[in-house]
């Protein structure tokens, strides 16, 4: 049968500074660019409808062909479009509409969407409208959730370890699992949705299990430091990649049948863990390295 | 080994069973099927299991209750009626419906304005100048009006004939949530955005200033209706209409306004209100929050046993409508009562799903659960090389599922897509940590010795352990109601159960089986 071995890294070729360098440069160019999306936009990440408001509908459609299909769809409509998603290779489409600085009260445009739909003879299938007021509301919660999941977990680290540089390790490298994340979401255009939010608080707990693991094989086993690392990488690895590959089918398959939740789900929690791998067997080893050889001498 | 000890030395195992047939009565067992017809999902299915709306259809409507509320108001011996007709006075729209006054004190309490676009200056000027003083203004409105809201909307949507739905309030309290199976949005939410408040009007001519002019005159107030029935579809002449009766402490007055106001004219009234508003015999109005729904005359029996006294004896009357859907409308309306508050639709939300709709993402969601299932197998077995080790882990992590499906059929937690996402990173964490424990025990050699195994076992729990301790303490947020406003909680709500059920019953039994298959007794 076919199997894989983690393979084993040669630490002992690169200083403590080659090994945080990489991390360290991905986290900065991470920061800039939601600093730079921040700047131009105010938010540091595009928030999609669950934030700002608008209407989401799902609509059947029946025509000869997808460009058809898209044509009739903005035909129906009075208001234009945000997007428009085919779900799948089926009839049915999820068209958004956002009413970020329209005047119209959300209820009543979410009203004359659906009977609009219904005019031009689409089978509404669902339909979801978001006052502006409750996303701004939803958004900030969402921002004091994620804050207080991350004050939480990194307070039970230190809790867990109780020496000051190991801690330390696990929640830059947690910190750094999210930031990245979201700058990549910046960079493809992914919007922050509710399942968006969740993966990031999923993440949280998520990413610092390999952190804690590698900690733990190197604080409070017996065994030379490489050894410690080589023990920890091989079992991390092996459950990242696990995981990893678990969430891509997730997000594949979830978005081929269009179930937004679960696509950003996985989408986040994809980049996240993969991010995870780097910060973890290149940041943190290169602090605990320096914590086990220089920091405790001192 | 006799068996007892047997069963005794692998009890996690055991217990991991227990929990599985626990679970298989919960999902499976007709003595659980879920009672009666109760929930958004009303359906006949294989399982016990409750789907949510978003797997059954229906819709949902989340919205804040309108108004303000100012605390500590001192009530200088008045009652709330006074209280509440004073500070109306001072209000643009005068009307007394829109300020509730709640003793909370034996002489001060709360002052609530419910009207619509109501601002916390609005109030505090109508309470300036009406003279009352008060601590604070703030923003939403009691919990008891909350309350009453709630009732109220329960049983207009039961009048309506939506049954099973459900209404309750989320968040810190402020937000209402409205669930019903019917997925028709429009009919849902013109069902609960109007307030519903009927009154009884008579329209009639006064002398004012050497000129006439028609005027309402309120007669019958909605809490002052005794009974009301059902609408009726009505034959020749009244057409569709409502029967009603006043309370008797009130039908005095009722009888005495109708006939002050000429509606109980000699020989009854002919209504042309609709027609001709300017020169029309005066009319009985039903209005509804604040539009005239109908208008129409008395006959003359009626308005004969008016003038002679009679009627207040049996003061019952029907009320005219025009159409079906306006006498059911009143019907509803009347019988469930008033809205306290209205709830503000523009700042929430509003979902409908269709059921077709909702039997795809049913039958999504397990495809892709299934398929998550398959690949974490396809690269555990791929790792491992050695069925002794990932097969079982499969199964373990697979039942943790099984477990907490049981549960939720226990529980009667309705499915939604973000519990089946909770299910999803159940499997993640899961396995994760069936790895570490695999990895744990088999490192440096073979594991010949029940008490190396112990030791290693250990050692791996600790991370197992504190790593489940991160993952719940990070979902907790997001499982308080305050937070999460409903969406998220299923995830947040099984995704901690799954990791409690993981670290204290499946992961360690997998420990077991692990110590069976590898160690040499």
């Amino acid at each position: 049968m076919a199997r894989f071995e983690v393979p084993e890294v040669d630490y002992t070729r690169y200083s403590n500074r080659q090994l945080a360098a990489i991390p360290l440069v991905v986290l900065a160019v991470a920061l800039l660019v939601i600093g730079g999306a921040y700047a131009t936009t105010g938010a540091p990440v595009d928030p999609g409808l669950d934030f700002t408001g608008g209407t989401e509908l799902r609509v059947a459609v029946d025509a000869p062909s997808d460009a058809q299909a898209r044509e009739d769809i903005r035909v129906a409509f009075t208001a234009t479009p945000d997007s428009i998603q085919r779900v799948g290779t089926s009839d049915v489409y999820i068209v958004t509409f956002q009413t970020e600085g329209s005047e119209t009260a959300q209820n009543e445009f979410t009203r004359q969407l659906e009977s609009e739909a219904g005019e031009a003879g689409f089978d509404v299938r669902s339909i979801e409208g978001v006052g502006a007021a409750f996303g701004s509301e939803t958004q900030n919660r969402a921002l004091i959730g994620v804050v207080a999941a991350f004050a939480g977990m990194a307070a039970l680290v230190f809790a867990l370890f109780r020496t000051f540089v190991p801690s330390v390790a696990v929640v830059v490298s947690a910190f750094s699992d999210i930031i990245i994340p979201v700058a990549l979401m910046n960079v493809l255009g992914i919007e922050l949705t509710l399942g968006t939010v969740a993966a990031l608080l999923m993440l949280i707990g998520y990413s610092v299990d390999s952190d804690i693991l590698l900690n733990n094989s190197v604080l409070r086993r017996s065994g030379d430091f490489y050894e410690s690392t080589y023990r920890a990488m091989r079992t991390g690895v092996t459950m990242t990649l696990t995981s990893i590959a678990a969430m891509a089918v997730m997000a594949v398959v979830a978005s081929f049948f269009g179930i937004g939740l679960l696509a950003s789900i996985g989408t986040i929690l994809v980049f996240g863990l993969i991010a995870d791998l780097m910060n973890t067997y290149l940041l943190n080893v290169s602090l605990l390295r320096w914590y086990k050889y220089e920091g405790v001498a001192r | 080994m006799s068996a007892w000890e047997t069963a005794k030395d692998n009890w996690r195992v055991v217990l991991l069973v227990f929990m599985l047939v626990l679970s298989s009565l919960f999902l499976f067992a007709p003595a659980f099927e879920p009672s009666g017809s109760e929930g958004p999902a009303a359906q006949e299915t294989a399982t016990n299991l409750q789907y949510g709306l978003e797997l059954s259809g229906g819709s949902r409507i989340r919205a804040p209750l309108v108004g303000v509320t100012a605390e500590a108001v001192q009530f200088e011996g008045g009652d709330t009626a006074e209280v509440e007709r004073e500070v109306a006075a001072e209000l643009e729209s005068g009307d007394s419906s829109d300020v509730i006054a709640r003793f909370s004190t034996n002489t001060s309490g709360t002052v609530e304005l419910v009207s619509e676009n109501a601002t916390q200056a609005d109030l505090r000027n109508a309470l300036d100048a009406a003279g009352y003083e008060y601590e604070t203004v703030r923003d939403g409105v009691t919990d008891e009006t909350r309350q009453q809201t709630i009732e109220v909307l329960e049983s207009k949507i039961n009048a309506a004939g939506l049954s099973g739905g459900t209404v309750r309030t989320i968040g810190d309290g402020d937000f209402v949530l409205i669930e019903v199976p019917n997925d028709d949005l429009s009919e849902v939410r013109d069902l609960v955005n109007s307030r519903g408040t009927v009154q009884i009007a008579a329209y009639h001519r006064v002398q004012r200033n050497n000129t006439t002019e028609y005027v309402n005159t309120t007669v019958i107030r909605q809490e002052d209706f005794q009974t009301v029935g059902t609408a009726q579809q009505g034959g020749q002449g009244t057409g569709p209409h409502v029967p009603v009766s006043v309370q008797q402490s009130e039908a005095e007055r009722v009888q005495r306004l109708f006939v002050e106001t000429g509606v109980a004219g000699q020989g009854g009234t002919e209504c042309t209100y609709s027609d001709d508003p300017q020169s029309t015999d005066p009319c009985i109005l039903i209005i509804r929050d604040g539009s005239v729904v109908s208008s129409f005359g008395m006959n003359p029996s009626l308005a004969q046993s008016m003038r002679n006294g009679e009627w207040a004896q049996d003061p019952q009357f029907i009320l005219v409508t025009g159409s079906f859907e306006r006498a059911q409308q009143v019907s509803v309306d009347l019988r469930a009562g008033a809205l306290p508050a209205g709830l503000a639709l523009d700042e929430g939300t509003a979902t409908a799903i269709s059921a077709a709709q909702g039997e795809d993402f049913k039958r999504d969601s397990v495809i892709i659960g299934l398929l998550a299932v398959l690949t974490v197998a396809g690269v555990v077995f791929f790792r491992y090389g050695d069925p002794k080790v990932a097969a079982p882990m499969v199964v373990t992590a697979f039942s943790e599922v099984v477990v907490l499906l049981g549960f939720a059929a226990f529980i009667q937690y309705p499915l939604d897509l973000s519990v089946i996402a909770g299910f999803i990173a159940v499997i993640g964490t899961g396995v994760d940590d069936l790895v570490i424990i695999a990895d744990e025990v088999m490192a440096e050699g073979d594991v010949n010795s029940r008490r190396v195994f112990q030791s290693r076992f250990r050692k791996a729990f600790w991370v197992v352990g504190a790593a489940a301790a991160t993952t719940i303490v990070a979902m907790s947020p997001l499982a308080s109601p305050w937070l999460s406003l409903g969406d998220l909680q299923g995830f947040a709500i099984f995704t901690i159960l799954g990791v409690l059920v993981g670290v204290l019953v499946t992961r360690p039994a997998y420990g077991d089986i692990l110590r069976a298959l590898l160690t040499d007794r």
